[in-house]
């Protein structure tokens, strides 16, 4: 076969980061790198997906197995590692396989966490950075395109990318549900963990008015603080902040809850009953419990947000089931381009050959036609014609028909080549566009880039 | 995506309901030659009418498609009763009621009820989404388009300012005209003097979200509470002396 899709590549399940980080490529050096394994293998389209969970070459070749030991080769040459290193974690897809892992990839099925919407973006940057590098040709370039369509396909039909699956997101989705608008809302920060200082970025990219943060260590409030444009308290003197704080999140390492049930309570009075939301992401907790039995108050802990997202992904899960039938479906589609792609040369090729058969045998019988009247000639020009368009309608039709799903489709083409045509004087320059069947090259004009 | 779409289309089929109900009512207003409220099947279809009309601006403006989901069926219901229970003949306006007032009273008035119902429901999805999210089973995620719970009382809160505000204004122009047929602003009928009564409970509503800062979910109960004193108090009037208050409503 022509024309085989490979891939070639290590994820986040098959090798640690130590190993990612090794073989990852930076944006600028993906172009110049394409185009030095361009000249160090005889692949000739290639694209490469770096990200943080995959480092993956895709290519197109016509044999597989030595293309992928020039890409291994290459890779460790070029990354400077050895091939002891990465060699087992890596994996190579080829034929349908490969265009299987393309289309999942896209679709965000193969991602760490199902559904996420980054992967589709670095799959578009791969491609353009392999159309920089002026190596995407027919195959890839279709390849790709059928992918970002694929991962469209998918995130229309199912809500493979619905709900939200980390505890901060969870957490922001929630304050979503009991206020309108956090443009005029405060959130206070008691604690300057990690999970409540993502918490707070997200709630101030929703647009959040105002941050305070409190911390044992001033310092790392102020600092924190002057990061996130907030305001830094004193951890001694935060309690009168409390009645304008509409969010709270509590991760202070502590050993008992820090607000009691009775002072909350008078806040909430004071604050005349508007909702105020808590999130406990301390462990020990930082909020009693019972404070949630507070009217117009809501308590979140950790794992009552954990449960939240592990619903999400779950759902995500059986969405994804249904992403893969429309992946199987896909790659259906994109395999039957390709075969035709492989039967178009040999239907040109029969054809000319043919045709030449023709020409010969009404040159050997110039000299009788010549007598002939111009209608008779006429006549059995037509006859010849129909013959061979009869005997090249049935070939085709066979071929076209034929389930180019199947590996035979191809075996089956190469034999009527054998057969019927005549390769050796096959020269596809000189064939114009126009002799192409117009059905067997599909409209691409749904498939514009990006 | 399938629920936008669903959504679009049960509020175009609401908003084509109320036009052809409108066409109806215009009929009947024409044969009365005042507005259709001459006995109660006319007056329920005229206050379904005004409650789906209120129900399209909440789903439209306000983007509340919740609110259909509850007040539809009820809307229907209501129009469907009315239906059934219209009489054929022709109905003739009682002398009494042949005033300008009628339409600006019983307007006034029924607008202030249906206020009053969309603030009910309103505040019944409130309870629902409030009791869900306390007891931390969050409706599905992808429920994006769920109003929050923020939204929810403060629409309520301006339901009930208007509807008090309407009602406020349907007692004034009661007495002004009561003073023009009958000589007194005020006679204390029963349905004057209960109509006194929801016009100070709704007040102590709105009083107590101004001072205390009763929001929420306290507000949405009461709401509750106060809405079933009245449908309570309508329901006891008719039965116990139907025919006073021109006979119509209550």
């Amino acid at each position: 076969m022509e024309n085989t899709l490979f891939i070639l590549g290590v994820n986040h399940r098959t090798a640690p980061v130590a190993i990612r980080e090794q073989l990852a490529f930076a944006e600028a050096e993906v172009a110049p790198a394409l185009q030095r394994l361009k000249l160090a293998t005889g692949v000739g389209e290639a694209a490469l997906l770096s990200t943080c969970n995959r480092v993956e070459v895709i290519g197109v070749t016509s044999d597989p197995d030595r293309a992928e030991e020039e890409v291994v080769r290459f890779l460790a040459g070029d990354r400077k590692v050895e091939r002891a290193a990465f060699g087992d974690a890596l994996y190579h897809f080829s034929g349908r396989d490969a265009v299987r892992h393309l289309f999942r990839v896209g679709a965000s099925l193969d991602s760490m966490v199902v559904g996420e919407p980054q992967i589709l973006g670095q799959l578009k940057l791969a491609y353009a950075q392999a159309a920089e590098a002026a190596t995407v040709g027919l195959v890839l370039h279709r390849a790709f395109h059928k992918a970002f369509q694929v991962a469209k396909r998918v995130r229309k039909a199912t809500l493979i990318g619905h709900g939200s699956v980390s505890i901060s997101s969870v957490a922001v989705s929630l304050a979503g549900q009991i206020f309108d608008t956090l443009g005029n809302k405060t959130a206070m920060l008691m604690g300057a963990g990690k999970m409540a200082e993502l918490t707070a970025r997200h709630l101030k990219a929703l647009g959040i008015e105002s941050l305070l943060i409190t911390s044992r260590t001033f310092d790392r409030a102020v600092a924190l603080a002057r990061e996130l444009g907030g305001t830094a308290v004193p951890f001694e003197n935060y309690k009168p902040y409390l009645r304008i704080a509409d969010i709270l999140i509590g991760s202070v390492s502590v050993t008992k809850p820090i607000l009691a049930h009775h002072d909350v309570e008078a806040i909430i009075r004071e604050r005349k009953y508007r909702p105020m939301f808590l999130i406990d992401l301390g462990v020990p907790r930082n909020f009693d419990a019972r404070l949630n039995e507070i009217e117009n108050l809501y308590l979140y802990d950790i794992d009552d947000l954990d449960a939240v997202a592990q619903k999400s992904l779950g759902e995500r899960e059986r969405e994804a089931e249904k992403a893969e039938e429309i992946v199987g479906e896909e790659i259906e589609a994109f395999l039957k381009w390709l075969a035709e792609l492989e039967i178009v040369p040999t239907i040109k090729d029969i054809r000319v050959s043919v045709e030449r058969l023709r020409d010969l045998e009404l040159t050997r019988h110039r000299a009788w036609l010549k007598t002939l009247e111009p209608a008779e000639r006429e006549r059995i020009e037509m006859l010849t014609r129909g013959l061979v368009n009869k005997l090249l309608h049935r070939v085709m039709a066979g071929l076209r028909h034929h389930d180019s799903n199947s590996p035979d489709a191809l075996y089956t083409a190469e034999i009527a080549r054998r057969l019927l045509g005549d390769s050796t004087d096959l020269n596809l320059a000189s064939i114009e566009a126009d002799d192409l069947d117009d059905d067997l090259i599909e409209d691409s004009s749904d498939d514009d880039p990006l | 995506m399938g629920r936008i779409r669903w959504t679009g289309s049960a509020a175009i089929a609401l908003g084509i309901g109320a036009v052809f109900h409108a066409l109806d009512l215009v009929a009947r207003g024409i044969q009365t030659g005042n507005i259709p409220v001459a006995n109660f099947a006319e007056s329920l279809s005229f206050l379904a009418w005004l409650i789906a009309l209120i129900t399209l601006v909440l789903i439209v403006k306000f983007r509340m498609a919740i609110i259909g989901a509850v007040v539809g069926p009820i809307v229907t219901l209501a129009a469907l009763i009315a239906l059934m229970t219209m009489q054929n003949a022709r109905l003739v306006l009682p002398q009494s009621l042949r005033s300008i007032w009628l339409p600006i009273h019983v307007t006034l008035a029924f607008l202030g009820y249906s206020m009053f119902v969309l603030a009910t429901a309103v505040s019944l999805v409130y309870l629902v989404y409030e009791s869900k999210l306390k007891a931390k089973r969050t409706m599905r995620p992808a429920n994006s388009d769920v109003p929050s719970l923020e939204k929810l009382d403060r629409i309520n809160y301006r339901l009930l300012v208007w509807g008090f505000l309407m009602l406020s204004l349907a007692i004034v122009s009661g007495a002004i005209w009561a003073d023009a047929t009958w000589g007194h602003f005020w006679n204390w009928e029963p349905v004057e003097s209960w109509s006194l009564v929801i016009w100070i409970l709704y007040a102590a509503l709105l009083e107590s979200r101004l001072t205390v800062g009763w929001r929420g979910r306290r507000a949405a109960a009461l709401t509750i509470v106060v809405f079933s004193v009245l449908v309570g108090s309508f329901v006891g009037l008719s039965l116990a002396f139907p025919g006073k208050h021109g006979g119509t409503f209550g």
